[in-house]
């Protein structure tokens, strides 16, 4: 009986320490046979598009003979994402940013290697690229990802069913109107249709619709970019953002929005919803093409184009910071090239030339019809947005191969711009107060970003319940670091 | 002679008891792996979890990370909320206990009085199926009926010239809603245990009371009530031990996380869920199992005991 207990513990050790070697040594990538190096890189997709792996063999064979890098791209969603950095598991690059795998974070952790250095002598392509967005990158003085070039500020407008408002109604779309200014549309089209819903809404709400607030904490508290001066306010304290909810509601009595929108996981199937919404930048096609619609559509720009830490760290990838210099060294050429290698960048962002997309005359993209169907990434997953060729949704309907210029310059001309200095609150200060907080903010979320619910009823409620969770405590801690990083900010000399 | 015999019985049983015992080995690997080894995932709960990436998973928890104490339970507590939490947690898991009994047990005593083979296995077909559907689905399936503009219920209110109801901004609905279809999906799977318990038992005890003149609530009473003991006690002990835990997709899914409707559909699972949406924190998750598995394992044993001084045999250990 002893014996065999002992035994039993040997073969259970045993085990266990197979499960912790394999843990250690899984998904180790090494150099290929012919001496290139091989990268494990994790991006952000919630969907593998079908013809993946023959795109990444093209790229790979592009960059071994320019660089002598080839890249295993896997794509995965939040949770796994999450998984990956919360379990320590090895990759070479992988994608970070402000919206998911937070990259102040885990910079902060020491989970990203220090690029400071590095991108200066090995990569100085790279580093005069980037340009000033490297203060996205910065933290305490150092870099620790590359920003990704891609609409750096968020401008949130409506997408109007054109043919339609203009066509049927003769009413006229604006380029730019406010928020509140969409309820005559909603109106009219109410009137025509009594028994549908014009405004599109499902439980995420209305997409981007408290950007034109600084984000600190999820959607609860903020700070706005306008004021005489900075302040870390909660969700009830931000009067704008209430004066929406109300609206919201509002539109939900009026019938503008369906009933259960609270309940209704996407929309996106109902092609005859007349308004929706976009985030995105000036002179962007994709929400513009009539064969995914039906219609022709119209964009109106109503709040934007903020700028801030947040905003500019949309996309990033960070090195992990187990790697070798070697490693480090062949992960930053990799961006290199996808920031400055227009041929190359367009392999993975938009597949095979020929089979997925072809070149029209003003060096625009199309994407042929397997390529909709078989090679779909959304450009900012799989580098430089700015860097690929702009993309035309049909031949009569040119994108401009300028605008991206003309979105940057736009930004320096009208971008309103964060005065926080880049602060970013560390969350593990005070990670159990957070914790409870969203479990509140959760429970009544939903609802208020539906219109589902009265905001003069259930703000209250919440308030009455965060205070008793500790936001005030929180919040006294926010405003005493956002004062320390203030009185104490280091800048980098990007030039 | 004798001596020989005794020793070749002795052989044949221990070959016998060696067959049996090779028997249980994938129920053993399997509990080893999945229940056994993770346990050391108790020290999540007690840490502040910050790996290296490149470090193996023991490193990372038993040297790069530092330990908290109580702290990652904090969060738990924080919250205003919880005491309903915990009400509601227990409120239905109360109820799913007396109900997972007195349902399952009455359909069984029902259907083994049914002779007719063919009826029997269709009732009981009808009744394990929604055991293998998943909470999604019938989600789905819910929202058809109850939607507000487009749902059947409310077409049928309509017809009968009655007020619409907003059901997924009706909290009153919702507790009936959700035991009845927890009770729906669990007591068929259920009621075949009791069913193979019932049928267990020796006929001629039924004709020996029918002889006697017993009806059949006096059969029920007197005949299978007592030789369903043993089995009713077990799977209320085990569900004792489950009383903090609830079914996450009953209570997140089927109400599509109604923000309206949290007051009774947020059970411990959900405020976790919802808790940590935001962060991947191991930390506090494990912490949060810890308490659940806790007080669950607290309980069982004291339910255990109860059982033991009530009726000897029915207890489990």
């Amino acid at each position: 009986m002893k014996r065999s207990l002992k035994k039993a513990f040997a073969a259970f050790s045993a085990l266990a320490l197979m499960m912790s070697a394999t843990a250690a040594f899984s998904g180790c990538a090494g150099n290929n046979d012919d001496g290139t190096i091989r990268l494990r890189w994790v991006s952000y997709c919630t969907a593998v598009p079908a013809d993946m792996k023959e795109v990444i063999a093209a790229a790979n064979k592009y960059s071994a003979e320019k660089i002598g890098v080839t890249v295993d791209l896997e794509v995965q969603p939040t949770e796994m994402l999450n998984l990956i950095m919360a379990s320590g598991e090895y990759y070479d690059m992988i994608y970070t940013c402000e919206w998911l795998n937070n990259y102040d974070t885990n910079a902060a952790k020491g989970l990203y290697y220090d690029i400071t250095d590095l991108v200066k002598t090995e990569t100085p392509a790279l580093y005069q690229t980037i340009g000033d967005y490297w203060e996205a990158a910065e933290l305490n003085g150092r870099l620790y990802g590359i920003p990704t070039l891609k609409d750096m500020g968020t401008e949130m407008m409506y997408r109007l069913n054109s043919d339609y408002f203009e066509g049927e109604k003769g009413m006229e779309i604006p380029e730019f109107m406010k928020f509140e200014d969409i309820e005559p549309y909603l109106a009219a089209y109410k009137a025509d249709y009594p028994y549908k819903y014009p405004l599109a809404m499902d439980k995420s709400g209305v997409p981007g619709m408290t950007n034109f607030l600084e984000r600190v904490i999820g959607t609860f508290i903020f700070i706005p970019y306008d004021g005489d001066k900075l302040q870390v306010m909660p969700l009830w304290e931000c009067s704008d953002l209430v004066d929406r909810y109300r609206l919201l509601h509002k539109w939900y009595k009026l019938g503008y929005i369906e009933p259960d929108a609270s309940a209704v996981e996407s929309t996106a199937s109902n092609k005859d919803i007349p308004v929706r919404y976009g985030v995105a930048w000036r002179g962007y096609q994709g929400y513009s093409n009539p064969d995914t619609w039906g219609f022709n559509v119209k964009t109106s720009i109503y709040d934007g184009p903020y700028i801030s830490r947040a905003t500019e760290q949309g996309a990033m990838t960070a090195i992990c910071a187990a790697c070798t210099e070697e490693k480090a060294k062949a992960a930053l050429k990799y961006i290199e090239l996808l920031n400055t290698d227009r041929k190359f960048r367009d392999i993975l962002a938009y597949g095979i030339e020929g089979k997925h997309f072809n070149y029209l005359e003003n060096g625009s993209v199309m994407r042929t019809k397997t390529g909709n169907d078989r090679y779909v990434l959304a450009l900012y997953q799989t580098g430089s947005v700015v860097n690929a060729s702009v993309e035309s949704v049909s031949r009569s309907f040119l994108a401009d191969p300028d605008q991206w210029e003309k979105v940057y310059s736009g930004y320096k001309e009208y971008g309103i711009r964060s005065r926080t200095d880049g602060f970013v609150y560390d969350q593990k200060r005070k990670e159990d107060i957070i914790a409870a907080l969203s479990a509140i903010y959760q429970n009544y979320a939903t609802d208020l970003r539906t219109g589902t619910s009265d905001p003069d009823v259930v703000i209250p409620k919440m308030k009455a319940e965060m205070e008793a969770a500790g936001i005030n405590e929180l919040l006294a801690d926010i405003r005493q670091c956002l004062d320390e990083h203030l009185a104490s900010s280091v800048d980098i000399d990007f030039s | 002679m004798p001596k020989k015999t005794h020793s070749s019985l002795s052989r044949m049983s221990r070959k016998e008891n060696r067959q049996l015992t090779l028997m249980t080995l994938p129920t053993v690997i399997w509990y080893a792996l999945f229940c056994y080894l993770p346990l050391f995932g108790i020290f999540f709960a007690f840490k502040d979890f910050t790996p290296v990436p490149g470090d193996s998973l023991f490193e990372n928890l038993f040297v790069n990370s530092p330990w908290v104490g109580l702290r990652n339970f904090s969060y738990l507590f924080r919250n205003p909320q919880y005491v309903d939490v915990l009400v509601n947690t227990l409120i239905y898991n109360v109820i799913f206990l007396i109900a997972g009994i007195v349902i399952p047990v009455s359909l069984a005593i029902l259907l083994a009085e049914v002779h007719q083979k063919k009826f029997t296995g269709f009732v009981q077909m009808a009744l394990v199926l929604p055991y293998f559907i998943s909470w999604v689905i019938v989600g789905y399936c819910i929202y058809g009926m109850l939607a507000t503009d487009v749902g059947q219920i409310n077409g049928l209110l309509k017809m009968l010239g009655a007020d619409p109801v907003q059901w997924y901004q009706s909290p009153e609905y919702w507790r009936g809603i959700l035991i009845s279809l927890g009770i729906w999906k669990t007591s068929g799977y259920t009621m075949v245990i009791y069913l193979c318990s019932v049928n267990a038992i020796d006929r001629s005890l039924y004709e020996a009371a029918a002889l006697d003149g017993a009806n059949f609530f006096q059969r029920v009473r007197h005949v299978t009530l007592p030789h369903l003991r043993t089995t009713i006690a077990t799977l209320f002990i085990l569900g004792v031990g489950s009383i903090l835990n609830s079914d996450f997709g009953l209570f997140y899914q089927v109400p599509m996380d109604s923000g309206s409707l949290q007051t009774v559909t947020q059970t411990l699972d959900v405020y976790v869920y919802k808790s940590l949406m935001l962060q991947a924190n191991f930390s506090f998750s494990s912490a949060a199992a810890f308490l659940q598995s806790g007080v669950g394992c607290i309980l069982l044993v004291i339910a255990n005991v109860i059982t033991k001084k009530i009726d000897r045999d029915s207890a489990l250990v």
